[in-house]
């Protein structure tokens, strides 16, 4: 089947100021966003941030509160999901029990009487697309989890809509199906190039297949981005503690000035250098976070003059082959370091017994403690 | 040969000994069969006998078919078999899928407080005893004061006497045994619907799908397998329609519809304390309702895969 | 041909009939020195169950020695029900009593459950033995076919029941009297139906009516036919020594044909057959009903009960209207033997003991015992009459009710003393109760035919179908829905064709074996 076939229309979408409210509780808390065509948005967050309720405003699932919600040129506030032109996979799949694989992919174009050989047509050209021709004729209950997330996004992208949402996809497959699965639609929004909007909870999905990441909390959006963008440059220490795997450690300190040098004394008054920013302005005393990935803390030094060494002591050490995790105490506050410097040898004892890390100043990240923003 | 026997028995006694836990949890309710359910059996032989209590079942002489020759050559027997019938296979065509509307329509209802109420009145009629409702239908139906009979009467038709009438004794009873059971018997396929996956509906509301397609395209065949139990269960029935409701509304005028086994088993049976002709003719029943949930429950496997057993 | 047990007279007199020998002269009952216990399966009505600690009871128990013991279940609702139960479980009391238990003392006593008493009568039991010889149709009624007698029954006293009740009121204000025979009694129905008796300027009367729709049928006496020969409905009737059927007399052609008129006509309450039991209380309370036939005792009551709701209210009880043979007829009488009464079991060790035991119910002092309770307690004797005393006549219970709940007036094989409801029946009733026996306007209640398994074996075959068969077909000729002189000759034959006359013929061979 030659993919060039395939023609999609599609469209942006855009919200502006979209509240959703039950009662007096708030879940969504006036968010914009402009959703380019043919962008993979991935919405993702921690439970109850809203993202789903989001996405669900958008598929028409949700009255919308407040605000407007687009597609295309067209606000759609008051219009049926099924006159806006999207389709939707749900997490559970959402596959009709008593239909088969090929009823279940026409069930959209049945309902719009599409003439009969066009749902054929359509109903083959996704199945080859989905490798799903072998199981055309069985029930849902006869597949596979990830063949069963085949069907579900072959029933969407029959309908050849404007705009593909994805309301975490992944979340019921096992790790090593998710990450084939996750290749998959990656794959296949690179050959429709349709506009999709995707909720995930998983920063890694969220990382692999978005144009850019949307990172909601309590309704409201954090921070857009780029993938390298937002881990490269979180916003606040919400972005930074729920991009990367694992987290950012956090150390609390003070800013301390003098001879037009800034430095952070952490709590045990060990001191962290500041490499001068343009731009940069701390006040002393100033309370803030100091920042490091677990992959820019070592137990060597790996570059004399970024360095920032801390004292420390190891909780635990975790091998991952060729890397290792160190759970560490510094300042009296729990700190992981990603290493490579046991040397991929069985032996842990020297990094188990480091008294001391040393933090990349290159990539050092500081915070307001009270604002949790980015100050540097 | 023998060996071969005996080899079989150690090897029950082994699965026994082993098992033997199991089968203590089992045997109560085996010992419960037995002694509620397979033990009166014994005492269907009454319907081939001259049956006396005092002489008991095994004293009373055998008398081969003749209970149910007597009642294959009455005539009114075979009358209110054919009442029977008709009674439930209207029913089953009118008043069976009564209760699975009703039960798609409260499905519909999205405001709480209306729902919850309306679903409380549908139920309600349900645990009004027959005794009563046979009076509300009585009174309704009254010629003179009744409420349907004063409409007919405002729109210039004729006042009539519906329960001495033949023709209406089938739609009254069906109808009013509609509205006390209908609502209550929705419970069943509202909690099948309870259990059709919410996102079904969302996923055909983005397909395209309106309410009336969600219905016929999702809710329906999300339940049909609930419909086909209860539809086999029902054709079970078939041959039983209970008496008490019936003898509270029929009239000797209207016998010639109205009269079923169970009131013709009734008036000729119990009342003369004719246990053996009972039994007769409830065996016939049993029989007849056996062949039917066989014969439903196979084809119901063959066509839609859904069955009893 | 078939005599009353007693002549009835006016005030509870214990009738001369009954004998007094010298066993109650020397007021000695004893009939064991040793106390003995017994035990009893008595459950009634569907309600009560014998209670060894009844006043009743204890008294007995203290004056004979004998205690007999229930082992009825009181939580039984089902008194049929409850002798099944009994009699398959095979472990038979001593003594079984109850009520409708006539055709089962037959059945069962002869395949041997109870004993015959013949012979312990004519040994053991002067005061039933003389009673019996009084009243040979009592010892007919209660002699199974094989010629025993198996049950010593309920006896009942007085006679009338039911009667006809009209609005005297109603009457007045339009200036009728009181019909005196069914052309009247036409004209007046026809005059409550038209002429707005109630003046509320409706046509909305209800000229007769009846709580039971048989009550209907009751009127084709009217015109000389019967719709049943005892106090149950559609029973048959004797004439001349031949077992008739009501609904298959010519009489019953033309009588039907007249209901079925006045049913056209309005005379007849709309809604008989489906009104049901409320309808008296109703159409009388509503200022509706204008005729009924009832019981004598109940309906007598609603001149007071209703004196409010409905201001002038005068419902009385008139004589039969005669009909165009001149005839006045009260079919509706008490039946002369009830098919109630108890039975001494094939397992009881003391059969002597217990006859005479149930021979004491018939002396004076046991009849007294089981009408009124125990003397001085619940009645006192003034002027060699019993008489209540006020507590139990000014109770806010009935007084029957009080009687059950002491264990009197209960269906034990028993002669009940008529003077018991005569002390707490009104006036209007005893107005009309003496007019129906002063006028002989009550026919004899038959009491029925013990069949022989064989005419049993035809009755239960084809009667139930012949009866569905004849009901069916009235209440369409009533109705209007089918007219009885179109019908009539294929309805005779159709109920021929059913085995009508084979039934009669059955029964017909029980009577002459049983009366003749």
């Amino acid at each position: 089947m030659n993919s060039a076939n395939v023609t999609l229309s599609v469209s942006n979408v855009s919200l502006k100021k979209v509240y959703k409210r039950y009662g007096s509780t708030e879940i969504v808390k006036g968010i914009d966003l402009e959703i380019g065509a043919h962008e993979f948005v991935v919405l993702v967050g921690p439970s109850g941030c809203g993202k789903s309720t989001t996405l669900r405003m958008i598929a028409g699932l949700e009255e919308i509160s407040d605000g407007t919600v687009s597609i295309g040129e067209r606000v759609v506030n008051k219009i049926p999901p099924k006159d806006r032109d999207v389709a939707m996979v749900f997490q559970n799949y959402a596959l009709y029990p008593h239909l088969s694989v090929a009823e279940n992919i026409a069930f959209g174009l049945k309902l719009r009487k599409t003439p009969k050989d066009r749902v054929k047509a359509a109903v083959d050209e996704a199945s080859s697309i989905l490798s799903l021709d072998p199981y055309l004729e069985r029930k849902p209950s006869d597949l596979s989890g990830g063949q069963r997330q085949r069907v579900a996004m072959g029933r969407a992208i029959v309908r050849h809509p404007k705009v593909f949402l994805f309301d975490e996809p992944l979340s019921n497959l096992d790790a090593k199906l998710r990450t084939q699965m996750r290749a998959e639609i990656k794959r296949l929004h690179k050959r429709l190039q349709v506009t999709t909007v995707y909720v995930t909870h998983d920063q890694v999905e969220a990382m692999t297949l978005a144009d850019r990441i949307v990172i909601m909390r309590d309704g409201k959006i954090e921070q857009i981005g780029t993938p390298m963008d937002v881990f490269l440059h979180p916003a606040n220490t919400f972005v930074a503690s729920f991009i990367g795997s694992p987290p950012m450690n956090l150390l609390d300190g003070k800013i301390r000035k003098s001879d037009g040098k800034v430095a952070i004394e952490l709590n045990d008054g060990c001191i962290v250098p500041v490499p001068h920013k343009d731009g940069m302005s701390f006040t002393d005393g100033q309370e803030v976070r100091v920042g490091f990935r677990p992959e820019d803390l070592d137990v060597v030094v790996n570059d004399q003059n970024h360095t920032a060494p801390m004292n420390c002591s190891v909780d635990l050490v975790e091998p991952l082959g060729s890397e290792a995790l160190l759970h560490l105490q510094i300042a009296g506050q729990s700190a992981v370091a990603k290493t490579t410097s046991h040397g991929r040898s069985s032996d842990m004892s020297g990094i188990a017994n480091t008294t001391q890390v040393f933090g990349n100043l290159k990539h050092l990240h500081i915070f307001d403690r009270a604002s949790e923003q980015s100050i540097y | 040969m023998s060996s071969n026997i005996n080899n079989k028995i150690t090897g029950i006694g082994q699965i026994l000994r082993k098992d033997w836990q199991l089968y203590l949890l089992l045997a109560p309710m085996v010992i419960w069969f037995i002694v509620f359910l397979y033990t009166p059996m014994a005492g269907l032989q009454i319907a081939f006998k001259d049956f006396s209590l005092f002489k008991g079942i095994y004293g009373s002489t055998w008398v081969g078919f003749e209970h149910f020759q007597t009642l294959f050559n009455d005539e009114l027997f075979i009358r209110s078999i054919g009442n029977t019938f008709l009674i439930s296979l209207y029913s089953l065509v009118f008043a069976f899928p009564m209760p699975i509307i009703l039960a798609l329509m409260f499905n519909e209802l999205h405001h709480a407080m209306f729902k919850k109420t309306a679903q409380t009145i549908a139920y309600l009629p349900h645990f009004i005893s027959v005794v009563i409702v046979a009076g509300m239908v009585v009174s309704f139906l009254s010629p003179t004061t009744g409420i349907v009979n004063l409409v007919l009467d405002y729109f210039g038709f004729e006042k009539t006497y519906f329960l001495t009438n033949p023709d209406y004794f089938r739609p009254i009873f069906i109808g009013s045994t509609m509205w006390k059971e209908a609502g209550f018997e929705s419970i069943v396929y509202l909690a099948a619907i309870a259990g059709v996956n919410p996102s079904l509906y969302e996923s055909a509301r983005v397909d395209g799908a309106s309410r009336w397609q969600q219905i016929w395209r999702i809710t329906l065949p999300s339940i049909l397998p609930t419909i086909i139990i209860m539809l086999i269960i029902r054709i079970g029935n078939l041959v039983e329609v209970g008496f008490e409701y019936i003898i509270l509304l029929y009239q000797p005028a209207t016998f010639e519809t109205s009269d079923v086994i169970s009131t013709f088993i009734y008036r000729v049976g119990l009342q003369g304390s004719q246990y053996d002709i009972a039994t007769a003719a409830g065996l016939f029943n049993a029989v007849i309702a056996f062949i039917l949930v066989y014969s439903a429950n196979r084809i119901s496997r063959k066509l839609s895969s859904s069955s009893l057993w | 041909m078939i005599k009353r047990l007693l002549p009835m007279l006016v005030a509870g007199i214990v009738s001369a009939s009954v004998p007094t020998t010298s066993a109650a002269a020397t007021d000695d009952y004893r009939i064991s020195e040793k106390p003995l216990e017994m035990t009893i399966h008595m459950h009634f009505r569907d309600k009560y169950a014998w209670d060894e600690n009844w006043p009743v009871a204890l008294k007995a128990a203290e004056m004979t020695g004998i205690t007999l013991k229930g082992v009825a279940s009181r939580v039984g609702t089902n008194s049929q029900e409850m002798f099944n139960l009994m009699m398959v479980a095979g472990d038979l009391p001593d003594v079984v009593g109850g009520d409708a238990l006539k055709d089962n003392f037959f059945k069962y006593g002869m395949e041997g459950a109870f004993l015959p008493l013949n012979d312990l009568i004519d040994e053991h039991a002067p005061h039933l033995k003389q009673m019996l010889a009084d009243n040979p149709s009592i010892r007919k009624a209660i002699t199974a076919p094989d010629g025993n007698i198996y049950y010593i029954p309920y006896i009942p006293d007085g006679k009338s029941a039911r009667g006809y009740f009209i609005r005297q009121d109603w009457l007045d204000t339009l200036g009728l009297k009181q019909p005196q025979n069914v052309d009247e009694l036409y004209e007046v129905l026809t005059a409550f139906r038209n002429k707005d008796p109630n003046g509320n300027g409706k046509m909305d009367e209800v000229p007769y009516f009846a709580r039971q729709w048989p009550e209907l049928i009751r009127l084709v006496t009217l015109w000389d036919a019967r719709s049943t020969g005892s106090d149950a409905y559609h029973e048959f009737y004797i004439k001349d020594d031949t077992v008739r059927y009501g609904y298959a007399d010519t009489e019953y052609r033309v009588a039907i044909r007249n209901l079925a008129k006045w049913y056209q006509e309005g005379l007849i309450d709309q809604e008989i057959f489906t009104r049901g039991a409320r309808s008296r209380e109703f159409l009388l309370g509503n200022d509706l009903g204008g005729m009924t036939h009832d019981w004598f005792a109940s309906t007598s009551g609603y001149n007071e009960s209703l004196a409010d709701k409905v201001p002038g209210i005068n419902l009385v009880p008139f004589a039969p209207p005669a009909s165009p043979t001149g005839v006045r007829m009260e079919e509706n009488g008490r039946i002369e033997v009830k098919p109630d009464g108890w039975a001494i079991s094939h397992a009881n060790e003391h059969p002597v003991e217990t006859i005479k035991y149930f021979d004491f119910v018939f002396t004076d002092t046991g009849r007294n015992l089981f009408n009124f309770g125990v003397e001085g307690e619940h009645w006192n004797m003034v002027d060699g009459k019993a008489k209540f005393t006020p507590e139990v006549l000014n109770s806010d219970k009935p007084v029957n009710a009080q009687m059950w709940e002491i264990g009197a007036q209960i269906p034990v094989g028993f002669h009940m003393d008529y003077s018991y409801e005569r002390q707490w029946t009104n006036d209007i009733a005893l107005a009309g109760i003496d007019m129906y026996e002063k006028g002989d306007y009550i026919i004899p209640q038959f009491s029925g035919i013990a069949m022989t398994v064989e005419e049993r074996k035809i009755y239960d075959k084809y009667w139930p179908n012949i009866l569905t068969y004849m009901l069916e077909t009235q209440q369409a000729w009533i109705l209007g829905s089918r007219d009885v002189d179109d019908d009539w000759d294929n309805y005779m034959k159709r109920i021929n064709d059913l085995g009508f006359e084979k039934v009669q013929a059955a029964l017909q061979s029980g009577y002459n074996r049983q009366y003749k």
